[in-house]
């Protein structure tokens, strides 16, 4: 069984929202409204890399500002 | 039907003349096929009898029919066989010379002639395998029925019979056909060698069959039903123009329509069915001619990818079908043998392109072919055929005791939208194909009412609008009803004000330790309401609560701590691990005495900088201790009014990761909230018992459905939970609703399901649930809900709910989504699948979790994009479910490993990480057979099976830890190079014990093994080691009652076999109690601590291995009452001539804990004096006789900390304790206990005087290295009094602890190397 989130066989994306909250999504796939490509495509490990390297704070965008008040 | 007349054969119609064999031929691969099938079960329906049917108008001579009839058989040697095995077992075919032709004529209703003729079974010994019926239905009407068995014909040679037939009635001689034995001839000239590295290549790689009814698998085959649809002309035209202009042929279209089609049924992307070919080679001259079986099912393979085109998957598929043209004549059995496999596919499709012209023709002297048709069937449950013309006709033949009409009929409108999307868009992604009808789209697209979206879903009246964190929606509760039973608890009972005060003042503390927004704090309690004042204060303070469960090993809490950061750990005792944090005890009393006045509520609090050194991330001194003195005067106890953003974290609660390392899943305030608010709630959950684990996320809704509502937390006591506890609590506390794991709740069900009888609701899930429990507990409490539960800790507790009303039968549907929350079932090409497909759940909406605490990583992979919702994301489950036509889910299983053992989510994965570490291990596969956690290891060198399970307990919690562990010399691959976890073998685990002597044990070696589920267990196996847990003890205590038998919990965990049970059990008061009486190596000896006290080394014994005997040495004031030990000599005296009537020579291997270490180094020296070698003498945490001694310290709370007792000491408080514990210490009666305070006191005593003199010879020592002091005594302390060396052992627990479950393991791991 190959989920579509884990075949190594096919590249992938890493989707990002308004909040900053990053997606691994597989690059045959349909973008899904309100995500915007940050990476790739590339491979899943490249862009799993990618997202743990750059999403360093996991609280939305907007707790962040609210937080930040 | 009456039947007018019945011609006998005549002379006329009787074909060639000699009666000996004309030949005798193998049989073609499909033949051989058939011949199995049809042989398989002989009192069934034969559904290999096809038929044609010719609808004849004009005069016609019956005689003459009869006698073109005879003729045919005459012309076609392979209509006249029948069919017998060789001795061999070689099935071979008969030409007779002669055979009679079964002619009949009969008036009656055509329909119900062919009806009959059908199913009379040929006999496939006795020729011919036809037979021919007329059938007068009105005058100048005729219907000639020609019925053979499929053995003889293919589809594809009765047009050309039924041509032949009526030219020959004409009187025409038409030019012979070749004979079938020229295909038999040519078929054994093939090189089957290479026909077979082609299949090979063509199935390499395929993980698995596609069946669509896998449990029909050996039963006989079923008439099956039939739907049909049709293309329209200009469907039919576009579909043509389409293919043609890619090159793409009809049945390729029809291939791969059908491969999306069983993709979406079966759940796979990579799918086989059986597709049929002609099987007429082109080479062969005259093979379109020929008339016999010749048609072929072979394997169609197709990998469905979803980054390629309807047209490129089409365009692929024809070049790989291409590949294998020159090898259709290999037979299907070959193929599947040469693969490994057994059935590779239940469903098949056949494009009949060789129709009978049903358009009227003239047969001569006035005799017309006004209709043909032909009737033919399979064994499998799906066969679609498809005949091409202007208008595209597709028949799907269906086995109706598993696709019932409707189905068949939703299927074929499928394949349907699935051609017309060929015809309209062949460039369109696979993934962006629509198999949903309007209707199914609307079913599973609707979340029904009150479940549409967070905005709309109505809520729970109790919930006050507008709230979306706890700390304010907990205020108004408090605001409403201050006065309100908020938490209930042994002797404790809390307003809402009263907990409100109480949280408030933690709160206050835990922001002076510098707890800010989503700082997390780590919560370490046994259940009691101060868990619950516990996880308010840390919400109050803005905080994030971290959950440990007490049970898990020091290393697994040190690491939680670590990997969050978790600058403050509330607990109630000495932690016990190695952690970082400043420590709130909550069992402390709080100092000021009087509390001030309320400090009137201002604006939200300014939150005073904290202390550097108390920021998370930068830890206060290692176990730093805020004891009284740290104290300031008073702490307030109004709000601290901290102010609360709803997407703030407010638990994080670590669960199973797959890579070995546990994630920490990050829940927000408004998570909490939506599962609060849930509708379901409103009538029933006014009173719900807190009784699962902090650590486990039932918590959640046993805390704050009830808080938050207006309603009461009623907190369980200690210990497991049992039918009786259930409905005395649920008496004595008006509970109304709980929650129970699905074992439990089976337990329970089983047990006495009355249990539930005064509650309103009981909400069960975790694991697939079982129907007859169901059943039995709707029976029993008619009254009570039943709710079925769902929902992974990262959508917050539950996610979707049905409500049991008629159960029995199947599995409860896991129902609909909670409110808020959307549930959507997609397949790998992350398509919503119809009703009755499986695919991956995922959910979206309210109450999905922010991810995964420090781990981006892994969030982004599992918290994905959700398709509908602008921005929107949606959890991926892993968990594989199917929509019922209702719009309920249906719960199938895991699309990955993951397992779960006792309700606890397991990633096999992390255990395997784990054991992986262990230099012996080379490869290892952990999978579950019948509820048992197997490790399967590939040993690098020898592995001691035993120390890997201890290896594996000081690091994973108990639960995960494999209760058997298997060496293979290999793992069994599947064909992709994966561990194949099916071919794994099964334990054997029912074990080696020696059978039963008397009726008694009998009787118990059956109880032990229907508690177990294994075939039989032997008189001196341990209950424990072969898998039994406190459930498990339950339920044996149960079924022996109802078979007049008493036992207590108590007796099975000291007595743990059969053999001591029926020796009368055990009073477990005895001095020398006998925990495995059995076994090859010599026995470990242990004494007892102060308390007097055996039972807990039993915790040594799995570590240990089922070859090594241990006793425990008790004290003789248990079983005398009014005893008193003179000295610690007279004690190690006593307990010798108990010692040697076990063993009466040595080696003695002996062991101690704290006072029992004085008493086993006084027996050791007593040994060596007497000339006795001894093997091995460990003393844990024991000191020659000083004041500051650790039996100083009040003995019986320090042994009863290890099972959650904290009370105040009284004889009266821990019998009542204990009692409502049920377990091994429930014997700890009140006069037991006296003696343990007389005992204890003497104990001291005596220990003090203890001048120990020198042992000869070298000791194991055990140091427990929590709570020490500076001053405190050491190892090397014994040196005085030991002739060899003492080496000393150091591990992270304290004192008190020392032989719970993560302590003795690695006690036990100590104690193993040394006996090496």
């Amino acid at each position: 069984m190959t989920n579509p989130f884990e075949n190594p066989d096919v590249s992938y994306l890493a989707l990002i929202n308004d909040e900053g909250q990053y997606s691994l999504w597989p690059a045959w796939a349909e973008i899904p409204g309100g995500w915007t490509v940050a990476f790739g495509e590339d491979s899943r490990q490249a862009c799993l890399e990618y997202i743990e390297t750059n999403w360093t704070d996991m609280r939305p965008n907007s707790l962040i500002r609210a937080m930040g008040e | 039907m009456t039947i007018d007349s019945v011609t006998p054969v005549t002379p006329a119609v009787q074909a060639a003349p000699a009666s000996q064999l004309e030949d005798v031929l193998p049989l073609s691969p499909l033949q051989q096929g058939l011949y199995f099938h049809a042989t398989f079960d002989e009192a069934a329906p034969d559904v290999y009898t096809a038929q044609l049917v010719l609808d004849l108008e004009g005069p016609l001579d019956a005689g003459r029919l009869a006698g073109a009839a005879a003729r045919l058989l005459a012309r076609h040697p392979n209509l006249r066989t029948s069919f017998r095995q060789r001795a061999n077992g070689e099935p071979v075919q008969l030409v007779h010379r002669r055979v009679e032709v079964p002619w009949r004529e009969v008036s009656g209703d055509p329909e119900q002639v062919a009806a009959e003729e059908r199913a009379r079974r040929f006999d496939l010994t006795r020729p011919p395998l036809l037979r021919f019926a007329l059938v007068r239905p009105a005058p100048g009407r005729h219907r000639l029925i020609f019925t053979n068995h499929h053995i003889l014909l293919d589809g594809w040679s009765t047009p050309l019979l039924a041509a032949e037939f009526l030219a020959l009635y004409t009187g025409a001689e038409p030019p012979p056909a070749p004979p079938y034995k020229d295909y038999l001839a040519w078929l054994t000239r093939r090189d089957r060698g290479a026909a077979g590295e082609a299949w090979a290549r063509a199935l390499d790689g395929l993980d698995g069959p596609t069946l669509v009814a896998p449990d029909l698998a050996g039963r006989p085959p079923a008439d099956p039903g039939h739907v049909r649809a049709h293309l329209s002309e200009d469907l039919t035209g576009r579909l043509d123009a389409a293919l043609r202009g890619r090159s793409l042929t009809l049945n390729t279209a029809i291939q791969g329509a059908w491969a999306m089609l069983l993709a979406l049924l079966s759940g796979r992307d990579d799918v086989v069915f059986g597709g049929t070919v002609s099987g007429r080679p082109p080479e062969l001259p005259g093979v379109e001619r020929m008339v016999g079986l010749f048609i072929n099912t072979l394997p169609v393979r197709v990998r469905l990818r979803p980054q390629e085109t309807l047209a490129g998957l089409l365009t692929r598929l024809q070049a790989e079908q291409a590949e294998l043209l020159s090898h259709h004549h290999l037979g299907l059995a070959e193929i599947q043998r040469l693969h490994g496999s057994g059935p590779l596919f239940d469903t098949m499709t056949v494009l009949e392109n060789y129709p009978l012209d049903t358009a009227a023709a003239e047969v001569g002297d006035g005799l017309r072919l006004t209709g043909a048709s032909g009737s033919d069937a399979t064994h499998y449950p799906l066969a679609l055929a498809v005949v091409p013309g202007r208008r595209l006709s597709l028949r799907l033949d269906h086995r109706r005791d598993v696709f019932p009409r409707t189905e068949a009929l939703r299927l074929l409108n499928r394949l349907t939208r699935v051609l017309k999307a060929v015809a309209a868009d062949p460039d369109l992604p696979l993934a962006a194909l629509d198999l949903l009808s309007g209707e199914e789209r609307a079913l599973v697209t609707a979340q029904g009412p009150g479940e549409a979206g967070a905005t709309a879903a109505p809520r729970h009246a109790g919930v006050v609008g507008g709230h979306a964190d706890i700390v304010s929606a907990f205020a108004d509760r408090v605001e409403r009803d201050p006065d309100g039973e908020a938490v209930r608890a042994a002797g404790v009972c809390l307003t809402y004000a009263e907990l409100n005060g109480r949280a408030n003042r933690l709160a206050h503390r835990l922001i002076d330790l510098g707890v800010r927004a989503e700082t997390p704090v780590a919560v370490l309690l046994e259940r009691s309401a101060e868990v619950v004042v516990a996880t308010l204060a840390v919400a109050k303070a803005g905080g994030a609560y971290v959950p440990i469960h007490h049970g898990h090993p020091p290393d697994r809490m040190s690491w939680v701590l670590a990997d969050t950061g978790a600058p403050v750990l509330i607990t109630d005792r000495e932690p016990g691990f190695v952690h970082g944090a400043a420590v709130v005890r909550a069992d402390e009393p709080y100092p000021g005495g009087r509390q001030p006045p309320d400090a009137p509520p201002g604006p939200a609090r300014q939150q005073p900088a904290p202390d550097p050194a108390l920021l998370p991330g930068s830890a206060p001194p290692p176990g730093s201790h805020l004891a009284l003195s740290d104290e300031p005067g008073f702490v307030p106890q109004y709000d601290p009014n901290v102010r609360v953003h709803p997407d703030q974290l407010v638990y994080v609660i670590y669960t199973s990761g797959s890579t070995g390392t546990p994630k920490g899943v990050a829940v927000r305030h408004r998570d909490v909230l939506a599962l609060a608010a849930d509708h379901r709630w409103a009538q029933g959950h006014r009173r719900v018992l807190m009784h699962s684990p902090h650590a486990f996320d039932a918590s959640t809704y046993e805390i704050w459905v009830p808080l938050l509502t207006g309603g009461t937390v009623v907190v369980a006591p200690p210990g497991e939970l049992d039918p009786d506890a259930i409905a005395r609590l649920s008496a004595e506390h008006g509970l109304t609703a709980l929650f129970l794991t699905t074992a439990l709740f089976n337990l329970v069900a089983e047990e006495d399901p009355t249990a539930f009888a005064s509650l309103r609701e009981v909400l069960t899930g975790g694991e697939a649930a079982s129907p007859e429990a169901m059943r039995r507990v709707r029976e029993a409490c008619p009254d009570t809900l039943l709710g079925h539960v769902y929902g992974p800790t990262e959508a917050t507790t539950y996610a979707t709910y049905h409500a049991v009303r008629e159960a029995g039968g199947t599995a409860p549907p896991i129902g609909r989504a909670m409110d808020g929350m959307r549930a959507h079932v997609l397949d790998r090409f992350l398509r919503p699948v119809p009703p009755g497909a499986p695919g991956e759940l995922y959910l979206s909406g309210a109450g999905l979790a922010r991810g995964y605490r420090g781990r981006p990583g892994l969030t982004a992979e599992r918290f994905v994009a959700c398709p509908y919702g602008g921005g929107e994301r949606m959890y991926r489950t892993g968990d594989l479910v199917r929509w019922t036509a209702g719009g309920e889910l249906e719960y199938l299983g895991r699309t990955d490993v993951q397992v779960k053992i006792r309700g606890f989510r397991i990633e096999p994965g992390e255990i395997e990480a784990v054991l992986s570490r262990h230099p012996s291990v080379a490869q290892v596969s952990v999978a579950v057979h019948d509820n048992r956690l197997i490790a399967y290891v590939v040993p690098a060198g020898t592995v001691p099976v035993e120390e890997l399970r201890g290896f594996a307990g000081e690091i994973l919690p108990e639960y995960m830890v494999p209760q058997a562990v298997l060496t293979l010399d290999a793992l069994p691959l599947t064909p992709n190079g994966k561990v194949n976890r099916a071919a794994l073998p099964k334990p054997d685990i029912s074990a080696s014990g020696r059978p039963p002597r008397t009726p008694g044990e009998e009787r118990l070696c059956r109880l032990f093994a229907e508690v177990l589920g294994l075939e039989r267990v032997g008189v001196d196996d341990g209950f424990f080691d072969l898998g039994g847990d406190s459930i498990a003890v339950i339920q044996l205590v149960s079924r022996a009652r109802r078979e007049g038998l008493t036992i207590s919990p108590r007796e099975v965990f000291a007595c743990q076999t059969v053999e001591a049970l029926a020796r009368g059990g055990s009073t477990g008061r005895e001095i020398l109690l006998p925990l495995r009486a059995t076994g090859d190596g010599a026995p470990l000896f242990c004494v007892h601590p102060g308390a007097g006290l055996g039972w807990p080394y039993s915790g040594l014994l799995r570590h240990l291995g089922p070859d090594r005997p241990v006793y425990a040495f008790q004290a003789r004031v248990l079983s005398e009452p009014g005893y008193t030990a003179p000295s610690i000599e007279a004690m190690a005296r006593d307990y010798l001539t108990h010692l040697r009537r076990v063993r009466p020579r040595g080696p003695y291997l002996l062991a101690g804990w704290s006072m029992g270490g004085l008493i086993a180094h006084a027996m050791a020296v007593e040994l060596r004096e007497a000339g006795e070698e001894v093997g091995l003498l460990a003393m844990l945490d024991a000191y020659p006789g000083r004041e500051a001694a650790p039996d100083e310290r009040d003995v019986l709370p320090e042994l009863l900390a290890a099972i959650g007792y904290e009370g105040s000491g009284e004889i009266d408080d821990v019998v009542a304790f204990v009692r409502e514990r049920g377990d091994r210490y429930a014997a700890l009666d009140e006069q037991t206990l006296q003696a343990v305070y007389r005992n204890y006191r003497n104990g001291v005593k005596i220990s003090q005087e203890y001048r120990p003199r020198r042992f000869d010879g070298d000791v194991l020592f055990v140091t427990a290295a929590h709570g020490r002091e500076a001053d405190s005594p050491t190892a090397a302390d014994w040196k005085p009094y030991v002739t060899g060396t003492i080496e000393d052992h150091t591990i992270a627990c304290d004192h008190a602890s020392m032989l719970n479950p993560g302590p003795i393991a690695e006690i036990a791991a100590l104690l193993r190397k040394e006996l090496q």
